[in-house]
Protein backbone atom coordinates (compact mmCIF):
# COMPACT_ATOMS: atom_id res chain seq x y z
CA UNK A 1 0.00 0.00 0.00
CA UNK A 2 1.43 3.43 -0.92
CA UNK A 3 0.32 6.78 1.17
CA UNK A 4 -0.31 10.34 0.33
CA UNK A 5 2.52 12.96 -0.63
CA UNK A 6 0.90 16.61 -1.23
CA UNK A 7 3.29 18.93 -3.18
CA UNK A 8 2.45 22.68 -2.69
CA UNK A 9 -1.34 22.14 -3.53
CA UNK A 10 -3.40 25.29 -4.00
CA UNK A 11 -7.37 25.91 -5.13
CA UNK A 12 -9.08 29.01 -5.79
CA UNK A 13 -12.39 29.68 -6.93
CA UNK A 14 -12.39 32.49 -9.37
CA UNK A 15 -10.21 35.17 -7.70
CA UNK A 16 -10.70 33.53 -4.17
CA UNK A 17 -7.56 31.51 -2.90
CA UNK A 18 -9.33 28.96 -0.70
CA UNK A 19 -6.46 27.23 0.54
CA UNK A 20 -2.52 27.20 -0.51
CA UNK A 21 0.95 25.91 -0.17
CA UNK A 22 -0.21 22.64 1.17
CA UNK A 23 2.78 20.53 1.39
CA UNK A 24 2.82 17.21 3.78
CA UNK A 25 2.73 13.33 3.87
CA UNK A 26 0.73 10.23 5.16
CA UNK A 27 2.32 6.70 5.23
CA UNK A 28 0.77 3.89 5.08
CA UNK A 29 -0.92 2.49 8.32
CA UNK A 30 -0.70 6.34 9.41
CA UNK A 31 -4.26 8.29 11.17
CA UNK A 32 -3.09 11.76 9.95
CA UNK A 33 -5.33 14.54 11.51
CA UNK A 34 -6.19 17.56 9.52
CA UNK A 35 -7.17 20.56 11.42
CA UNK A 36 -8.23 24.16 10.92
CA UNK A 37 -11.39 26.34 11.93
CA UNK A 38 -14.46 26.41 9.54
CA UNK A 39 -13.58 27.59 6.47
CA UNK A 40 -9.92 26.89 7.06
CA UNK A 41 -9.76 24.99 3.17
CA UNK A 42 -9.87 21.08 5.16
CA UNK A 43 -13.15 20.01 2.80
CA UNK A 44 -11.46 21.67 -0.49
CA UNK A 45 -8.44 19.97 0.67
CA UNK A 46 -9.64 16.35 0.94
CA UNK A 47 -11.98 17.06 -2.20
CA UNK A 48 -8.80 17.92 -4.25
CA UNK A 49 -7.48 15.02 -2.75
CA UNK A 50 -10.57 12.85 -3.61
CA UNK A 51 -10.10 14.01 -7.57
CA UNK A 52 -13.57 16.12 -6.53
CA UNK A 53 -11.95 18.88 -7.69
CA UNK A 54 -8.53 19.79 -9.93
CA UNK A 55 -6.01 21.83 -7.87
CA UNK A 56 -4.89 25.25 -9.59
CA UNK A 57 -1.59 24.26 -8.35
CA UNK A 58 0.55 22.00 -6.98
CA UNK A 59 0.11 18.09 -7.28
CA UNK A 60 -0.07 15.38 -4.91
CA UNK A 61 0.11 11.59 -5.30
CA UNK A 62 -2.06 9.69 -3.42
CA UNK A 63 -1.83 5.37 -3.28
CA UNK A 64 0.04 5.79 -6.44
CA UNK A 65 -2.55 7.72 -8.44
CA UNK A 66 -0.83 11.41 -9.62
CA UNK A 67 -2.83 14.63 -9.60
CA UNK A 68 -3.93 16.70 -11.01
CA UNK A 69 -5.73 13.44 -13.32
CA UNK A 70 -4.57 13.33 -16.45
CA UNK A 71 -7.86 10.70 -17.59
CA UNK A 72 -10.91 9.89 -16.36
CA UNK A 73 -9.32 6.38 -15.87
CA UNK A 74 -7.08 7.61 -13.34
CA UNK A 75 -10.23 9.83 -11.87
CA UNK A 76 -12.14 5.59 -11.00
CA UNK A 77 -8.40 4.33 -10.37
CA UNK A 78 -8.51 6.82 -7.74
CA UNK A 79 -11.79 7.14 -6.46
CA UNK A 80 -11.81 2.94 -6.49
CA UNK A 81 -8.72 2.77 -4.00
CA UNK A 82 -10.02 6.23 -1.86
CA UNK A 83 -13.34 6.24 1.00
CA UNK A 84 -14.81 9.61 1.89
CA UNK A 85 -16.54 10.08 4.94
CA UNK A 86 -18.04 13.59 4.29
CA UNK A 87 -19.46 16.13 6.77
CA UNK A 88 -23.24 15.34 5.86
CA UNK A 89 -23.63 11.31 5.92
CA UNK A 90 -25.34 11.94 2.47
CA UNK A 91 -27.98 8.52 2.63
CA UNK A 92 -31.10 7.79 0.47
CA UNK A 93 -33.86 8.24 3.28
CA UNK A 94 -36.63 5.86 0.88
CA UNK A 95 -34.13 3.59 0.85
CA UNK A 96 -33.02 0.49 3.06
CA UNK A 97 -29.18 -0.09 4.57
CA UNK A 98 -28.95 -2.87 2.01
CA UNK A 99 -30.35 -1.02 -0.47
CA UNK A 100 -27.98 2.26 0.15
CA UNK A 101 -24.49 -0.44 0.92
CA UNK A 102 -25.47 -2.36 -2.67
CA UNK A 103 -26.12 0.73 -4.58
CA UNK A 104 -22.25 2.04 -3.70
CA UNK A 105 -20.88 -1.65 -3.88
CA UNK A 106 -22.20 -1.51 -7.78
CA UNK A 107 -20.33 1.60 -8.52
CA UNK A 108 -17.27 0.57 -6.88
CA UNK A 109 -17.56 -2.76 -8.88
CA UNK A 110 -16.50 -5.24 -6.00
CA UNK A 111 -16.91 -8.62 -5.71
CA UNK A 112 -20.19 -7.94 -3.51
CA UNK A 113 -20.15 -11.33 -1.59
CA UNK A 114 -16.72 -10.29 -0.48
CA UNK A 115 -18.10 -6.47 0.18
CA UNK A 116 -21.02 -7.62 1.91
CA UNK A 117 -18.75 -10.29 4.16
CA UNK A 118 -16.80 -6.77 5.38
CA UNK A 119 -19.92 -5.14 5.54
CA UNK A 120 -21.86 -7.66 7.74
CA UNK A 121 -18.80 -7.66 9.83
CA UNK A 122 -18.89 -3.40 10.30
CA UNK A 123 -22.79 -3.90 10.62
CA UNK A 124 -22.39 -6.14 13.73
CA UNK A 125 -19.87 -3.88 15.22
CA UNK A 126 -21.90 -0.49 15.12
CA UNK A 127 -24.83 -2.53 16.32
CA UNK A 128 -26.65 -2.09 12.73
CA UNK A 129 -26.95 -5.82 12.32
CA UNK A 130 -30.45 -7.31 11.98
CA UNK A 131 -31.96 -3.82 10.73
CA UNK A 132 -30.69 -4.12 6.83
CA UNK A 133 -34.11 -3.93 5.65
CA UNK A 134 -35.32 -0.92 7.18
CA UNK A 135 -35.22 2.36 5.14
CA UNK A 136 -32.77 4.67 6.52
CA UNK A 137 -34.87 7.73 6.40
CA UNK A 138 -36.13 6.91 10.02
CA UNK A 139 -32.52 5.89 11.25
CA UNK A 140 -31.48 8.35 14.16
CA UNK A 141 -28.09 10.84 13.40
CA UNK A 142 -25.76 8.55 15.13
CA UNK A 143 -26.72 5.34 13.64
CA UNK A 144 -26.91 7.46 9.96
CA UNK A 145 -23.19 8.42 10.90
CA UNK A 146 -22.57 4.88 11.15
CA UNK A 147 -23.65 3.74 8.12
CA UNK A 148 -22.37 6.67 6.16
CA UNK A 149 -18.95 5.28 7.74
CA UNK A 150 -19.49 1.59 6.68
CA UNK A 151 -20.63 2.84 3.39
CA UNK A 152 -17.17 4.53 2.73
CA UNK A 153 -15.44 1.22 4.41
CA UNK A 154 -16.98 -1.40 2.12
CA UNK A 155 -14.99 -1.30 -1.16
CA UNK A 156 -12.20 -1.75 1.18
CA UNK A 157 -10.00 1.39 -0.06
CA UNK A 158 -6.57 2.20 0.78
CA UNK A 159 -6.63 5.61 1.97
CA UNK A 160 -10.03 6.58 4.10
CA UNK A 161 -11.14 9.79 4.39
CA UNK A 162 -13.48 11.18 7.92
CA UNK A 163 -14.74 14.32 8.02
CA UNK A 164 -15.84 14.27 11.83
CA UNK A 165 -16.33 10.41 12.30
CA UNK A 166 -17.89 10.76 15.40
CA UNK A 167 -19.67 13.92 15.09
CA UNK A 168 -23.70 12.81 16.78
CA UNK A 169 -22.25 9.58 18.14
CA UNK A 170 -22.96 9.21 21.72
CA UNK A 171 -19.68 8.39 23.95
CA UNK A 172 -19.79 4.51 23.37
CA UNK A 173 -20.42 4.25 19.47
CA UNK A 174 -17.89 7.26 19.13
CA UNK A 175 -15.58 4.65 21.05
CA UNK A 176 -16.57 1.85 18.46
CA UNK A 177 -16.12 4.25 15.84
CA UNK A 178 -12.57 5.19 16.99
CA UNK A 179 -10.99 1.09 17.64
CA UNK A 180 -12.53 0.83 14.49
CA UNK A 181 -10.48 3.56 12.74
CA UNK A 182 -7.06 2.53 14.61
CA UNK A 183 -7.98 -1.36 13.67
CA UNK A 184 -7.95 -0.07 9.70
CA UNK A 185 -4.80 1.82 10.50
CA UNK A 186 -3.20 -1.16 11.87
CA UNK A 187 -3.86 -3.49 8.75
CA UNK A 188 -2.46 -0.41 6.63
CA UNK A 189 -4.90 1.53 5.55
CA UNK A 190 -3.90 5.25 5.58
CA UNK A 191 -6.60 7.43 7.58
CA UNK A 192 -7.13 11.05 7.08
CA UNK A 193 -9.33 12.53 9.77
CA UNK A 194 -10.42 16.19 9.47
CA UNK A 195 -11.76 17.32 12.70
CA UNK A 196 -12.42 20.11 15.25
CA UNK A 197 -12.96 17.66 17.70
CA UNK A 198 -9.39 18.11 19.12
CA UNK A 199 -9.83 15.47 22.10
CA UNK A 200 -10.51 12.97 19.15
CA UNK A 201 -7.51 14.32 17.34
CA UNK A 202 -5.04 13.62 20.50
CA UNK A 203 -6.54 9.82 20.69
CA UNK A 204 -6.34 8.85 17.04
CA UNK A 205 -3.58 10.94 15.12
CA UNK A 206 0.19 10.60 15.32
CA UNK A 207 0.71 13.78 13.63
CA UNK A 208 -1.64 16.49 12.15
CA UNK A 209 -1.80 19.54 9.46
CA UNK A 210 -3.13 23.10 10.60
CA UNK A 211 -3.80 24.70 7.80
CA UNK A 212 -5.94 28.11 7.74
CA UNK A 213 -6.04 28.62 4.11
CA UNK A 214 -2.25 28.33 3.79
CA UNK A 215 -0.55 25.47 5.94
CA UNK A 216 0.29 26.44 9.50
CA UNK A 217 2.14 23.32 10.82
CA UNK A 218 2.80 20.04 9.70
CA UNK A 219 4.12 18.19 13.05
CA UNK A 220 3.58 15.27 15.73
CA UNK A 221 1.33 16.37 18.75
CA UNK A 222 4.32 16.15 21.06
CA UNK A 223 6.19 18.61 18.53
CA UNK A 224 3.18 20.94 18.29
CA UNK A 225 2.38 21.03 21.80
CA UNK A 226 6.33 22.08 22.09
CA UNK A 227 6.25 25.37 19.66
CA UNK A 228 5.61 27.69 22.09
CA UNK A 229 6.32 27.29 25.81
CA UNK A 230 5.07 27.62 28.72
CA UNK A 231 6.09 27.96 32.70
CA UNK A 232 4.19 26.37 35.29
CA UNK A 233 5.07 28.59 38.78
CA UNK A 234 3.76 27.18 41.90
CA UNK A 235 3.47 30.26 44.57
CA UNK A 236 2.62 30.19 48.00
CA UNK A 237 -1.30 31.77 48.26
CA UNK A 238 -3.32 32.75 45.62
CA UNK A 239 -1.04 33.05 42.07
CA UNK A 240 -3.28 36.33 40.99
CA UNK A 241 -1.87 38.36 43.54
CA UNK A 242 1.53 37.99 41.44
CA UNK A 243 0.29 38.75 37.78
CA UNK A 244 0.84 42.71 37.81
CA UNK A 245 4.82 42.01 39.10
CA UNK A 246 4.97 40.16 35.17
CA UNK A 247 4.47 43.67 33.47
CA UNK A 248 7.59 45.02 34.74
CA UNK A 249 9.22 42.16 32.48
CA UNK A 250 11.12 43.96 29.63
CA UNK A 251 9.05 41.40 27.08
CA UNK A 252 4.92 40.79 26.87
CA UNK A 253 3.95 37.43 28.22
CA UNK A 254 0.29 35.56 28.94
CA UNK A 255 -0.67 33.74 31.45
CA UNK A 256 -3.52 31.73 32.96
CA UNK A 257 -4.23 31.18 37.08
CA UNK A 258 -5.32 28.20 38.65
CA UNK A 259 -4.88 28.64 42.42
CA UNK A 260 -1.80 29.37 43.44
CA UNK A 261 -1.14 28.02 39.81
CA UNK A 262 0.55 30.23 37.55
CA UNK A 263 1.10 29.70 33.83
CA UNK A 264 3.16 31.96 31.50
CA UNK A 265 3.38 31.79 28.53
CA UNK A 266 6.83 32.25 26.91
CA UNK A 267 8.04 32.99 23.65
CA UNK A 268 11.75 31.78 24.29
CA UNK A 269 13.03 29.16 26.86
CA UNK A 270 15.85 31.67 28.38
CA UNK A 271 12.92 33.88 29.12
CA UNK A 272 12.26 31.32 32.29
CA UNK A 273 15.03 32.81 34.75
CA UNK A 274 13.53 36.49 34.12
CA UNK A 275 10.11 35.31 35.16
CA UNK A 276 10.82 33.52 38.53
CA UNK A 277 13.82 36.09 38.76
CA UNK A 278 10.75 38.74 38.56
CA UNK A 279 8.15 37.30 40.72
CA UNK A 280 10.98 36.03 43.08
CA UNK A 281 11.55 40.29 43.45
CA UNK A 282 7.80 41.06 43.66
CA UNK A 283 8.06 38.87 47.16
CA UNK A 284 6.38 35.71 45.47
CA UNK A 285 7.25 32.67 47.63
CA UNK A 286 7.91 30.04 44.59
CA UNK A 287 7.73 26.35 45.38
CA UNK A 288 8.57 24.93 41.95
CA UNK A 289 8.72 26.38 38.59
CA UNK A 290 9.15 23.77 35.70
CA UNK A 291 8.21 23.36 31.95
CA UNK A 292 4.07 22.71 31.49
CA UNK A 293 3.22 20.49 27.89
CA UNK A 294 0.74 22.87 26.11
CA UNK A 295 -2.90 21.16 25.78
CA UNK A 296 -2.99 21.40 22.08
CA UNK A 297 -5.76 23.16 22.08
CA UNK A 298 -3.51 26.05 22.99
CA UNK A 299 -0.92 25.17 20.52
CA UNK A 300 -3.76 25.04 17.92
CA UNK A 301 -5.41 28.01 18.73
CA UNK A 302 -2.10 29.58 19.00
CA UNK A 303 -1.26 28.72 15.31
CA UNK A 304 -4.83 29.40 14.07
CA UNK A 305 -4.27 32.86 15.62
CA UNK A 306 -1.30 33.15 14.02
CA UNK A 307 -2.35 32.93 10.56
CA UNK A 308 -5.39 34.99 11.15
CA UNK A 309 -2.86 37.99 12.40
CA UNK A 310 -0.87 37.26 9.09
CA UNK A 311 -3.62 37.49 6.82
CA UNK B 1 -14.74 9.86 -22.04
CA UNK B 2 -14.47 6.89 -19.80
CA UNK B 3 -18.14 4.97 -19.80
CA UNK B 4 -19.08 1.74 -18.03
CA UNK B 5 -22.30 0.31 -18.76
CA UNK B 6 -22.63 -1.36 -15.41
CA UNK B 7 -22.23 1.80 -13.18
CA UNK B 8 -24.92 3.90 -15.45
CA UNK B 9 -27.11 1.09 -14.52
CA UNK B 10 -26.41 0.90 -10.96
CA UNK B 11 -27.22 4.68 -11.02
CA UNK B 12 -30.57 4.06 -12.93
CA UNK B 13 -31.75 1.08 -10.75
CA UNK B 14 -31.30 3.11 -7.59
CA UNK B 15 -33.03 6.25 -9.18
CA UNK B 16 -36.06 3.75 -9.98
CA UNK B 17 -35.89 2.44 -6.76
CA UNK B 18 -36.20 5.63 -5.17
CA UNK B 19 -39.14 6.65 -7.56
CA UNK B 20 -41.13 3.58 -6.78
CA UNK B 21 -40.88 4.48 -3.29
CA UNK B 22 -41.86 8.59 -3.60
CA UNK B 23 -45.56 7.98 -3.27
CA UNK B 24 -46.04 12.00 -3.91
CA UNK B 25 -44.04 11.78 -6.63
CA UNK B 26 -45.71 8.81 -8.39
CA UNK B 27 -49.45 10.55 -7.88
CA UNK B 28 -48.43 13.57 -9.41
CA UNK B 29 -46.60 12.00 -12.44
CA UNK B 30 -50.16 10.38 -12.86
CA UNK B 31 -51.91 13.11 -12.39
CA UNK B 32 -51.28 14.68 -16.05
CA UNK B 33 -51.96 11.09 -17.66
CA UNK B 34 -55.47 11.12 -16.55
CA UNK B 35 -56.12 14.86 -17.64
CA UNK B 36 -54.51 14.01 -21.16
CA UNK B 37 -56.86 10.99 -21.71
CA UNK B 38 -60.02 11.52 -19.61
CA UNK B 39 -59.86 14.97 -21.36
CA UNK B 40 -60.91 14.36 -24.72
CA UNK B 41 -62.76 11.03 -24.14
CA UNK B 42 -65.29 13.90 -22.76
CA UNK B 43 -65.17 15.74 -25.73
CA UNK B 44 -65.58 12.82 -28.60
CA UNK B 45 -68.49 11.63 -26.20
CA UNK B 46 -70.28 15.30 -26.48
CA UNK B 47 -70.03 14.75 -30.36
CA UNK B 48 -71.09 11.47 -30.11
CA UNK B 49 -73.91 12.27 -27.80
CA UNK B 50 -75.85 14.51 -30.57
CA UNK B 51 -74.15 13.68 -34.11
CA UNK B 52 -76.61 15.61 -35.70
CA UNK B 53 -76.56 18.55 -33.51
CA UNK B 54 -76.61 21.96 -35.55
CA UNK B 55 -74.07 23.49 -33.72
CA UNK B 56 -71.56 20.87 -34.86
CA UNK B 57 -71.93 21.86 -37.98
CA UNK B 58 -71.48 25.84 -37.45
CA UNK B 59 -68.07 24.33 -35.75
CA UNK B 60 -67.02 22.42 -37.94
CA UNK B 61 -67.59 25.14 -41.28
CA UNK B 62 -65.39 26.93 -38.87
CA UNK B 63 -62.48 25.10 -39.42
CA UNK B 64 -63.32 23.99 -42.99
CA UNK B 65 -65.96 25.19 -45.09
CA UNK B 66 -65.34 22.27 -47.47
CA UNK B 67 -66.38 19.89 -44.70
CA UNK B 68 -68.88 16.92 -45.74
CA UNK B 69 -71.93 18.05 -43.46
CA UNK B 70 -73.43 14.38 -43.55
CA UNK B 71 -70.83 13.08 -40.91
CA UNK B 72 -69.58 16.50 -39.06
CA UNK B 73 -69.36 14.42 -36.05
CA UNK B 74 -66.72 12.04 -37.32
CA UNK B 75 -65.02 15.39 -38.62
CA UNK B 76 -64.98 17.07 -35.12
CA UNK B 77 -63.39 13.47 -33.58
CA UNK B 78 -60.91 13.12 -36.44
CA UNK B 79 -59.81 17.36 -35.66
CA UNK B 80 -59.80 17.03 -31.61
CA UNK B 81 -57.76 14.07 -32.01
CA UNK B 82 -55.32 15.66 -34.39
CA UNK B 83 -55.45 19.03 -32.51
CA UNK B 84 -54.98 16.52 -28.92
CA UNK B 85 -51.91 15.37 -29.91
CA UNK B 86 -49.75 18.60 -28.68
CA UNK B 87 -51.21 18.57 -25.32
CA UNK B 88 -50.44 15.06 -25.58
CA UNK B 89 -46.89 15.88 -25.86
CA UNK B 90 -47.18 18.20 -22.76
CA UNK B 91 -46.74 14.83 -21.10
CA UNK B 92 -43.51 13.54 -22.58
CA UNK B 93 -41.78 16.86 -21.80
CA UNK B 94 -43.33 17.38 -18.25
CA UNK B 95 -43.00 13.98 -16.61
CA UNK B 96 -39.23 13.52 -17.19
CA UNK B 97 -39.12 17.21 -15.96
CA UNK B 98 -40.83 15.97 -12.27
CA UNK B 99 -38.67 12.72 -12.14
CA UNK B 100 -35.32 14.59 -13.25
CA UNK B 101 -35.55 17.57 -11.42
CA UNK B 102 -36.07 15.63 -7.88
CA UNK B 103 -33.88 12.80 -9.03
CA UNK B 104 -30.65 15.31 -9.92
CA UNK B 105 -31.60 18.28 -7.55
CA UNK B 106 -32.43 16.01 -5.03
CA UNK B 107 -29.00 14.62 -4.90
CA UNK B 108 -27.98 18.13 -3.91
CA UNK B 109 -30.60 18.75 -1.27
CA UNK B 110 -30.21 15.61 0.42
CA UNK B 111 -26.24 15.99 -0.10
CA UNK B 112 -25.77 12.39 -1.37
CA UNK B 113 -24.24 14.26 -4.28
CA UNK B 114 -20.31 14.22 -2.49
CA UNK B 115 -20.36 10.85 -1.82
CA UNK B 116 -21.93 9.79 -5.05
CA UNK B 117 -19.39 11.88 -6.99
CA UNK B 118 -16.24 10.20 -4.72
CA UNK B 119 -17.04 6.74 -6.09
CA UNK B 120 -15.92 5.20 -9.24
CA UNK B 121 -18.82 6.74 -11.30
CA UNK B 122 -18.14 9.20 -14.07
CA UNK B 123 -20.59 12.38 -14.66
CA UNK B 124 -21.47 10.59 -18.33
CA UNK B 125 -22.40 7.60 -16.26
CA UNK B 126 -24.28 9.97 -13.50
CA UNK B 127 -26.14 11.56 -16.27
CA UNK B 128 -26.86 8.62 -18.43
CA UNK B 129 -28.06 6.56 -15.47
CA UNK B 130 -30.26 9.68 -14.46
CA UNK B 131 -32.17 10.14 -17.43
CA UNK B 132 -32.46 7.05 -18.20
CA UNK B 133 -34.47 6.51 -14.73
CA UNK B 134 -36.54 9.11 -16.49
CA UNK B 135 -36.59 8.39 -19.79
CA UNK B 136 -38.01 4.77 -19.30
CA UNK B 137 -40.85 5.76 -16.82
CA UNK B 138 -41.79 8.45 -18.95
CA UNK B 139 -41.84 6.67 -21.90
CA UNK B 140 -43.65 4.06 -20.07
CA UNK B 141 -46.51 6.01 -19.04
CA UNK B 142 -46.98 8.07 -22.23
CA UNK B 143 -47.58 4.59 -24.31
CA UNK B 144 -49.90 3.50 -21.33
CA UNK B 145 -52.19 6.90 -21.81
CA UNK B 146 -51.67 6.35 -25.20
CA UNK B 147 -53.12 2.74 -25.13
CA UNK B 148 -56.03 4.06 -22.79
CA UNK B 149 -56.45 7.10 -25.18
CA UNK B 150 -57.16 3.97 -27.74
CA UNK B 151 -59.60 2.06 -26.44
CA UNK B 152 -61.28 4.47 -24.71
CA UNK B 153 -62.49 6.93 -27.50
CA UNK B 154 -62.77 3.87 -30.31
CA UNK B 155 -65.29 2.76 -27.73
CA UNK B 156 -66.72 6.23 -27.52
CA UNK B 157 -66.39 6.62 -30.76
CA UNK B 158 -68.14 3.69 -31.95
CA UNK B 159 -71.92 4.40 -32.68
CA UNK B 160 -70.44 7.65 -34.57
CA UNK B 161 -67.37 5.95 -36.23
CA UNK B 162 -68.18 2.26 -36.45
CA UNK B 163 -65.00 1.67 -37.07
CA UNK B 164 -61.27 2.04 -35.47
CA UNK B 165 -60.37 6.02 -34.68
CA UNK B 166 -57.33 5.00 -32.92
CA UNK B 167 -54.60 4.09 -33.62
CA UNK B 168 -53.94 6.31 -36.62
CA UNK B 169 -50.90 6.58 -38.64
CA UNK B 170 -49.89 10.09 -36.90
CA UNK B 171 -50.42 9.28 -33.53
CA UNK B 172 -48.42 6.02 -33.56
CA UNK B 173 -45.45 8.23 -35.29
CA UNK B 174 -46.37 10.76 -32.81
CA UNK B 175 -46.23 8.16 -29.75
CA UNK B 176 -43.30 6.30 -31.13
CA UNK B 177 -41.14 8.87 -32.62
CA UNK B 178 -41.77 12.60 -31.60
CA UNK B 179 -42.95 11.56 -27.95
CA UNK B 180 -39.61 9.95 -26.98
CA UNK B 181 -37.88 13.10 -28.71
CA UNK B 182 -39.83 15.49 -26.62
CA UNK B 183 -39.10 13.09 -23.64
CA UNK B 184 -35.16 13.37 -24.05
CA UNK B 185 -35.90 17.54 -24.67
CA UNK B 186 -37.46 17.49 -21.19
CA UNK B 187 -35.34 15.38 -19.43
CA UNK B 188 -32.09 17.67 -20.89
CA UNK B 189 -33.89 21.09 -20.04
CA UNK B 190 -34.66 19.78 -16.19
CA UNK B 191 -30.98 18.20 -16.02
CA UNK B 192 -28.97 20.87 -17.62
CA UNK B 193 -31.49 23.97 -15.42
CA UNK B 194 -30.67 21.46 -11.97
CA UNK B 195 -26.77 21.39 -12.84
CA UNK B 196 -27.19 25.67 -13.52
CA UNK B 197 -29.62 26.83 -10.21
CA UNK B 198 -29.51 24.90 -7.06
CA UNK B 199 -32.82 24.20 -5.74
CA UNK B 200 -35.18 21.95 -7.33
CA UNK B 201 -38.52 23.05 -7.07
CA UNK B 202 -36.66 26.35 -8.96
CA UNK B 203 -35.39 24.18 -11.75
CA UNK B 204 -39.20 22.42 -11.98
CA UNK B 205 -40.15 25.45 -12.23
CA UNK B 206 -37.65 26.53 -14.87
CA UNK B 207 -38.24 23.67 -16.83
CA UNK B 208 -41.92 23.34 -16.72
CA UNK B 209 -42.00 26.33 -18.52
CA UNK B 210 -40.76 24.02 -21.62
CA UNK B 211 -44.29 23.65 -21.74
CA UNK B 212 -45.75 26.74 -22.86
CA UNK B 213 -44.63 26.71 -26.32
CA UNK B 214 -47.15 23.15 -26.65
CA UNK B 215 -50.04 25.20 -24.94
CA UNK B 216 -49.52 28.11 -27.39
CA UNK B 217 -49.57 25.56 -30.63
CA UNK B 218 -52.41 24.00 -28.75
CA UNK B 219 -54.31 27.42 -28.73
CA UNK B 220 -53.57 28.29 -32.59
CA UNK B 221 -54.89 24.94 -33.56
CA UNK B 222 -57.78 25.15 -31.25
CA UNK B 223 -58.37 28.45 -32.69
CA UNK B 224 -57.76 27.63 -36.02
CA UNK B 225 -54.63 29.47 -36.87
CA UNK B 226 -52.44 26.29 -37.48
CA UNK B 227 -53.93 22.64 -38.78
CA UNK B 228 -52.79 20.17 -36.94
CA UNK B 229 -51.38 16.46 -39.50
CA UNK B 230 -48.78 14.38 -39.63
CA UNK B 231 -46.51 16.98 -42.04
CA UNK B 232 -47.58 19.77 -39.12
CA UNK B 233 -46.05 17.31 -36.21
CA UNK B 234 -43.15 15.87 -38.49
CA UNK B 235 -41.61 19.29 -38.56
CA UNK B 236 -42.37 19.87 -34.65
CA UNK B 237 -40.64 16.53 -34.50
CA UNK B 238 -37.47 18.17 -36.50
CA UNK B 239 -37.30 21.38 -34.25
CA UNK B 240 -37.18 19.00 -31.20
CA UNK B 241 -34.25 17.02 -32.58
CA UNK B 242 -32.31 19.63 -33.09
CA UNK B 243 -33.32 20.97 -29.74
CA UNK B 244 -32.34 17.30 -28.10
CA UNK B 245 -28.62 17.35 -30.45
CA UNK B 246 -27.92 21.09 -28.98
CA UNK B 247 -28.94 19.44 -25.13
CA UNK B 248 -26.14 16.71 -26.04
CA UNK B 249 -23.46 19.16 -27.19
CA UNK B 250 -24.12 21.82 -24.22
CA UNK B 251 -24.02 18.44 -21.90
CA UNK B 252 -21.03 17.74 -22.73
CA UNK B 253 -19.26 20.96 -21.77
CA UNK B 254 -21.17 21.21 -18.49
CA UNK B 255 -21.26 17.89 -16.76
CA UNK B 256 -17.76 17.49 -15.62
CA UNK B 257 -17.05 16.76 -12.36
CA UNK B 258 -15.73 19.79 -10.98
CA UNK B 259 -18.79 21.63 -12.32
CA UNK B 260 -21.40 19.58 -10.73
CA UNK B 261 -19.76 19.65 -7.23
CA UNK B 262 -19.30 23.64 -7.21
CA UNK B 263 -23.10 23.86 -8.86
CA UNK B 264 -24.94 21.05 -7.11
CA UNK B 265 -22.63 20.09 -4.33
Amino acid sequence: MQGIRVEGLKKCFGARTAVEGLSFEVAPGEVFGLLGPNGAGKTTTVRMLTGLLAPTAGRASLCGVELPLRSDDDGVTLRRRVGLLTEQPGLYDRLSIRENLEFFMRLNEVDEVQAWKLAHALLERFDLAGREDEPVGGFSKGMRQKLAIVRALVHSPEVVFLDEPTSGLDPQSGRVVRDAIAELAREGRTMVLCSHNLHEVERLCARVAVIKNTLRSVASLTELRREGLALDVMVEGEAAAWVKALERLPFTVGHQLDGSRLRVLLDREAQSPDVIACLVQAGARVHSAHRAARPLEEAYLDLVREAGDAS
Amino acid sequence: MSFRLSRALAVYRKDLLDLRKNRALLWSMLALPLVIVVTPLGIVWAYVRNPTDPGLKAIALYYDLTVDLTNVARFLIDKVLADWFVIYLVMPVFVPILISSHAVAGEKEKRTLEPLLASPVTPLELVVGKSLASLVPSVLICTLAFVLLCVGVDVVAWPVAKSLVLPNGMWLFGVFVIAPLFAFFGNGVAVLISARVGDSRLAQQLAGLMVLPLVGLAAGQFGGWLKAGPSYYAVIGGVVLLLDLAIIVAARRLFDRERLMTRWG
